[in-house]
């Protein structure tokens, strides 16, 4: 439509030979039209090859941070919880100690399958905690909120029996709050549908689970 | 004052550049009777004869001089050419760069770990001892120091961000790399505050571990299955882009071998089935 016009008004001061001229116009217009189109078409096809890749989380973003940290989190659980379930004594604190290890081994598949279809590494090139607020000063020791220490993982490995249930059961306790506290780092913080909507289920497990593990250290502490 | 200032000089060029243009048209106008005079003659006598030939009337010819001089000194209006050939190259310069990083980013950990510069790729080198994963009783001979890849004991060593101050069993090592664990060696003369900076970056951070070892050439060396990094210095960037690109990546077994429940005691012996517990409850 524009481009014809203009190409009449610019042969308006030109001399006489005007069926020539506009029927060349026309067809010059035609053309530009249609290659216009065709540009159009390639570029809409290219922003949607691209638009994916350049709108999914980045390597310093708020999700990739989560899945790291949270796989490293998850994976002193998995320690915890098979220690409970290979050498606790209560039938309860065996129980919770299996389930905990085998959700949070799963979650950390699912956190992992993230990142590979993000494009990014397991490991970030941020220090931990980067991704929230205020999350940098929370590692202590390298430690993410509510990690045992290297000694009471030690102690926790030495441990057998009825001491080995109440052990597991406070750090328990302390892993699941500081691992609440991450979550809701990333539930105030994401839009991803995929990275919140695990996360809440993530958060709703660690909030059930912290009610058993209180009323079984109720009932086991001496 | 930032914004307007350029603004200001690149307005200014363009009012001189039309007052050029001309200047630098009329010579040339003012070449052509010259030239008509004499060998132009044939151009001078052609242009304007055909240009009237062809029907037009005075006023048309009339009209053109004026006109066309003008469009074209208005047409070359160099200061906005200038802004938007700047703007236009850095706009180019930012849309490739980021092109160019999210590609370089993209890339295969494999291809970032080739460019990571000193590594050792075993998996070309010698892919028959990268591609084997025996669990095997006792002592094993491994042909690298330490160890990167081959046959190992059942039992794992820990590698949840251990800091082992007393060598550890390269069988249960190996097994640790297996599950793509990155192990930080250095050796026992390394001074302690350069194990500190190691021991930094490990602790906490599980699938690693770190260890001194007897015997390797270099003061601290990184293994993970089937690649090995040998540095001078625990300042070295390279141990970072190590730990970044193959820790977990390397691994032949994925992110869900497990580093923890393993071997957590030190000494060079390996300990046969000692990973779980002798008496189940």
């Amino acid at each position: 439509m524009t481009a014809p016009t203009m190409a009449d008004r610019a042969d308006a001061p030109a001399p006489a030979p005007s069926e020539g001229g506009r029927a060349s116009a026309r067809r010059f217009g035609t053309v530009a039209l249609a290659a216009a189109v065709v540009v159009g078409l390639v570029l809409g096809y290219v922003g949607g090859l691209f638009t994916p890749t350049l709108t999914r989380p980045g390597d310093a973003s708020v999700e990739a941070g989560f899945a790291r940290d949270m796989t490293t989190h998850h994976a002193q659980a998995v320690q915890m919880g098979l220690a409970a379930y290979q050498r606790g004594s209560d039938p309860e604190v065996r129980q919770i100690g299996v389930d905990i290890a085998l959700a949070q081994q799963g979650e950390m598949g699912a956190m992992q399958t993230w990142l590979r279809s993000w494009g990014l590494d397991p490991s970030g090139s941020q220090p931990r905690m980067a991704w929230m607020a205020g999350g940098q000063e929370m590692v202590k020791n390298g430690l993410m909120p509510g990690m045992a220490t290297p000694e009471e993982m030690a102690r926790l490995e030495a441990a057998q029996g009825r001491e080995l249930d109440v052990l597991f059961l406070e750090l328990m306790i302390t892993h699941h709050t500081g691992g609440i506290h991450m979550i809701d780092g990333v539930l105030g913080n994401s839009d991803e549908p995929d990275v919140v909507r695990t996360a809440q289920t993530m958060k709703n497990t660690q909030q059930s689970d912290l009610v058993n593990l209180r009323n079984a250290l109720d009932r086991l502490r001496p | 004052m930032s914004i307007s200032t350029p603004g200001g000089n690149q307005s200014r060029p363009s009012v001189v550049s039309t007052g050029k243009k001309p200047a630098a048209d009329r010579p040339a106008a003012g070449g052509k009777p010259t030239a008509s005079g004499k060998a132009g003659g044939k151009s001078g006598a052609t242009k304007p004869g055909a240009g009237k030939s062809g029907a037009r009337p005075g006023g048309g010819g009339k009209g053109r001089k004026p006109i066309t001089p003008v469009k074209v000194s208005q047409g070359r209006a160099w200061g906005p050419i200038a802004l938007f050939v700047a703007v236009g190259v850095l706009a180019v310069s930012i849309i490739g760069y980021g092109a160019w990083a999210s590609f370089q980013g993209s890339k295969p950990w494999e291809e970032r770990a080739e460019a990571i510069e000193g590594i050792v790729n075993f998996r070309k080198t010698d892919p028959e001892l990268v591609k084997g994963a025996n669990h095997q009783e006792g002592p094993v001979q491994y042909a690298q120091a330490p160890p990167v890849a081959g046959p190992h004991n059942s039992s794992w060593q820990n590698c949840m961000g251990d800091v082992y101050d007393a060598p550890i069993a390269s069988e249960h090592a190996v097994h640790s790399l297996e599950h793509g664990a990155v192990w930080v060696t250095y050796r026992p003369d390394l001074p302690a505050d350069q194990v500190e900076k190691l021991a930094e970056r490990v602790r906490g951070n599980e699938k690693t571990f770190l260890s001194p070892f007897q015997g390797q050439d270099r003061p601290i060396s990184l293994q993970t299955w089937g690649y090995q990094l040998k540095v001078d210095n625990a300042d070295d960037s390279r141990i970072d882009d190590f730990i970044k690109t193959l820790r977990v990546n390397a691994s032949i077994e994925g992110p869900n071998a497990l580093c923890s429940g393993g071997i957590t005691a030190t000494g060079n012996a390996p300990r046969d089935g000692a990973q779980m517990p002798q008496t189940q409850g």
